[in-house]
């Protein structure tokens, strides 16, 4: 199975800017890892490195069967298409169907002309219309993506991941563009997905108690580096400083968020 | 306190000197005067000749007034030709262009040496007039809507690749990014994630180019390509101004009609 | 809020499948599109088998033109183009000259309707001639030199310049033009103070592009009998003399660049209020990239 394993990776961005350094971590199978901390301290790097979208500079990244450092073109694609990635602003192309952008988890296993024809394998659409179905979208499927709210959008961003089939899902502040009670649709969504298809799922999360009460594992980062790596209720108030350099307040949770 | 606001008040009351634009804009209008002067030695400018010139031609005008609807019968193959010329050099050009801009976008190709020589024969492609074009084209092919063709062709390749791949440098990478985390090759991406977003863009710019070429077929033929444009270099030189007049009208009117007819399609489109 | 919950409780209606929707219109349209393409190529009994060779004639005729071209011939060429620009220049100052006073006329906050529809209707009308038929009709005229060529730009750009200028009037911010009006400025006070400082940039801009324009267009014009780079260029072809009109080629597309850069560039000044760099292609980052570029504070 796709355990995920960092070995003292570091990354180095062409700017200067260390975006990880000497990080070192075991993700078996599974998983449900919360990732939190400032913004710019890393979290983002940390999800982008595990499917090549930012390469790693030092150190070993093995993911399943795959080597992140010398992983590139046809290899690097086949990663991609067992890992997949949810975003903060969705992602979708708008001017298209849901349908369509669903599809796009299908690209890797669809022949150039297919693609270019937008003539899509039978098994495919049916693969598209089930992910929508489990995330309860599939009504919209040949809607414009740009007709749909903020939440329904993420939703069919989910749908996409699980048209890939993927054995990992990482999501990169899927919540931040949301309102709370959507926001919590999206992570029983992902929770779901764990659960029932076994898939690890690794999302990054500004708000610490949506990681506490949907994440197993919590990873805290800073300044490029892991500071805490343990279960979500050891995370108590001197974790907290150790990950956000202060002491917690109302802008760090969602609920008390929620009620301003 | 009190001293602070001395000194606010005294800066607020000293007179600014006026800043000094001046030198500038005489150099700059200077260096334009030069360049009008140069222009215009260059081309020679000779009012009087035109008067003269001009009480000849009262008749050309007097002519050209009056067109010779009979006339028209005659140039109905030509017009065809013209408005065939269009449709066709719009399809072929606007199918060729399409995947070119994709490789000449910085959004969809991550090539930097590929994408500059695109651009740069792009470039070079808008510095050469169509008809220029069309003349060499003529006596590489022959007479005849071919040449035309061709000229427009390559023409509107220049443009709508310039056009579209602007249109894609501006469009949100977003879901290209998330195509490629999917494991989609750059094309794949491009074709799946971005084509979709820049449709109306490149529909508006197909019927843009559509407009610009019923102008140049119009006129194409007159170095040998096909069209109404044969039609004027013969009238024209044999002094036919009757039946000149006429064509212009027909231009005047096929312009019109056919440039509503893109605003409508436009409208429908978009 | 209330309505983000419901849309993503409400799940009956949404796990119902849909059938793919048919759009008419849309089919109706490709296949009227497809229609006109399809009688537009038979009615032009193209002959294709011409085509066939081409790439071959294509390379043939490329190697005879400039390989190399005939550099004895860069003088005459570089002349006759410097005339052609010299055109250019002339016709879009007399465009201006005579299109810029009749734009305020034309637009709706400055002029009465009875004036300024009737000016639009000319623009319309000298907008839809091609620069080369205007040109053929004021030849007609005035006879064959390149200042009537000039002439023939001038009344070509005419309609352009003017829509141009009407609707950047039309566009200007009426608050200082109320402002202006307030002091009881008369229509000249009004144009100066009131339009011209918010208009200026974006309309010296469309002139430069009038003389991109024109510059192309003046090229063409000699291949009428203007003079200029058209005409030389006619004569080499007719003659066959193809690494004469390499060598033209070669002139129109490096002066045509340069002026586009350099006109390019003082544009991008005038509308950006600062220079760029001629053929840059300046690096773009993605928008949605999230990479930090800053060290958090």
């Amino acid at each position: 199975m796709a355990d995920i394993q960092f070995n003292h990776v570091g990354v180095k961005y062409p700017n200067g800017f260390v975006g990880l350094s000497d990080v070192t971590l075991d993700i078996p199978a599974g998983s449900m890892v919360g990732v939190v901390g400032l913004s710019g301290a890393g979290k983002s790097t940390l999800i982008r490195s595990i499917n090549g979208l930012v390469p790693i500079s030092s150190g070993e990244l093995n993911v399943g069967d795959h080597r992140l450092s010398n992983a590139r073109g046809r290899e690097l694609r086949q990663l991609r298409s067992e890992v997949g990635m949810i975003f903060q602003s969705f992602n979708l192309a708008r001017r298209t169907t849901v349908l369509n952008n669903v599809l796009m988890g299908r690209l890797h296993h669809t022949s150039a002309w297919r693609s270019l024809l937008g003539a899509w394998q039978h098994d495919d659409v049916e693969l598209a219309m089930s992910a929508l179905e489990r995330v309860e979208i599939v009504s919209k499927a040949y809607e414009k993506a740009s007709s749909l709210s903020g939440g329904q959008q993420q939703r069919v961003a989910i749908a996409r991941t699980l048209a890939q089939q993927p054995q990992i899902v990482l999501a990169d502040e899927p919540v931040a563009s949301l309102d709370p009670p959507t926001s919590h649709v999206v992570m029983r969504d992902l929770q779901r997905i764990n659960a029932d298809l076994g898939i690890t799922v690794i999302v990054n999360l500004h708000f610490l108690d949506l990681a506490r009460t949907y994440c197993t594992r919590l990873i805290g980062m800073r300044e490029g580096r892991v500071v805490f790596d343990g279960a979500g209720a050891d995370a108590d108030e001197r974790v907290f400083e150790s990950i956000y350099g202060r002491s917690l307040t109302a802008a760090d949770v969602l609920e008390a968020k929620a009620e301003l | 306190m009190t001293a602070i606001g001395a000194l606010g008040a005294v800066t607020a009351n000293v007179r600014p000197v006026k800043p000094r634009q001046r030198g500038k804009v005489v150099a700059t209008l200077l260096v334009l005067a030069a360049i009008t002067v140069w222009a215009g030695l260059g081309v020679q400018i000779d009012l009087p000749e035109i008067v003269a010139n001009f009480s000849n031609a009262v008749g050309n005008v007097v002519q050209l007034t009056q067109p010779d609807y009979g006339f028209f019968p005659k140039t109905i193959p030509a017009l065809v030709e013209t408005v065939d010329m269009a449709v066709i050099a719009t399809v072929i050009g606007s199918a060729i262009s399409l995947p070119i801009a994709f490789f000449a976008s910085r959004a969809t190709n991550p090539n930097t040496w590929l994408l500059m020589g695109l651009r740069f024969v792009m470039n070079l492609i808008r510095s050469i007039p169509d008809i220029l074009l069309a003349a060499i084209l003529v006596a590489v092919v022959g007479v005849g809507a071919l040449p035309g063709i061709m000229a427009l062709v390559i023409f509107n390749i220049g443009i709508i690749v310039k056009l579209v791949s602007e249109a894609l440098d501006g469009e949100d990478t977003g879901p290209h990014e998330a195509a490629l985390a999917a494991g989609a090759s750059w094309l794949k991406a491009g074709r799946s994630a971005m084509l979709p977003q820049i449709l109306p863009a490149y529909a508006s710019q197909v019927l843009y180019t559509f407009e610009i070429n019923i102008r140049a077929s119009t006129v194409i033929g007159l170095v040998g390509a096909g069209g109404l444009g044969i039609l004027i270099d013969n009238v024209r030189s044999f002094f036919r101004y009757h039946e000149l007049s006429l064509i212009i009208l027909e231009i005047l009117l096929l312009v019109v009609l056919l440039e509503s007819f893109s605003a409508w399609l436009r409208k429908r489109l978009i | 809020m209330a309505g983000t919950l419901t849309d993503t409780s409400s799940a009956p209606s949404l796990t119902n499948r849909p059938d793919k929707p048919v759009s008419w219109p849309s089919r109706l349209l490709w296949l009227l599109v497809t229609g006109i393409a399809l009688a537009a190529y038979f009615s032009a009994k193209l002959d294709i088998s011409a085509l066939a060779d081409f790439p071959a004639q294509a390379w043939k005729y490329l190697l005879l033109m400039f390989a190399p071209p005939n550099w004895g011939k860069l003088g005459e060429a570089f002349t006759a183009m410097v005339l052609s620009v010299q055109m250019a220049w002339i016709g879009t100052l007399l465009g201006i000259a005579v299109s810029f006073p009749l734009s305020f006329f034309a637009a709706a906050p400055l002029a009465p309707r009875w004036i300024s529809w009737p000016l639009r209707g000319v623009f319309a009308v000298l907008r839809a001639v091609p620069e080369v038929v205007t040109a053929i009709l004021i030849l007609s005229v005035t006879g064959l030199t390149p200042f009537t060529g000039a002439l023939a730009l001038a009344v070509g750009s005419i309609g352009n310049l003017g829509k141009w200028g009407y609707e950047t009037f039309e566009a200007v911010d009426r608050g200082p033009l109320e402002a202006v009006r307030s002091t009881g400025s008369g229509a000249v006070g009004l144009m100066r103070w009131g339009i011209w400082p918010s208009a200026s940039a974006e309309l010296l801009s469309l002139w430069l592009y009038r003389f991109e324009i024109n510059v192309r267009a003046s090229a063409i014009l000699g291949l009428i009998g203007a003079g200029g780079i058209g005409k030389m260029l006619s004569d080499n072809v007719q003659f066959r003399n193809w690494d004469a009109v390499g060598m033209l080629l070669l002139v129109v597309i490096v002066v045509t660049m340069i002026i586009d850069q350099l006109s390019g560039a003082v544009r991008h000044r005038l509308i950006h209020g600062r220079w760029a760099v001629p053929f840059s292609t300046a690096r773009r980052r993605p928008r949605s990239s999230k990479l930090p570029v800053e060290v958090p504070a």
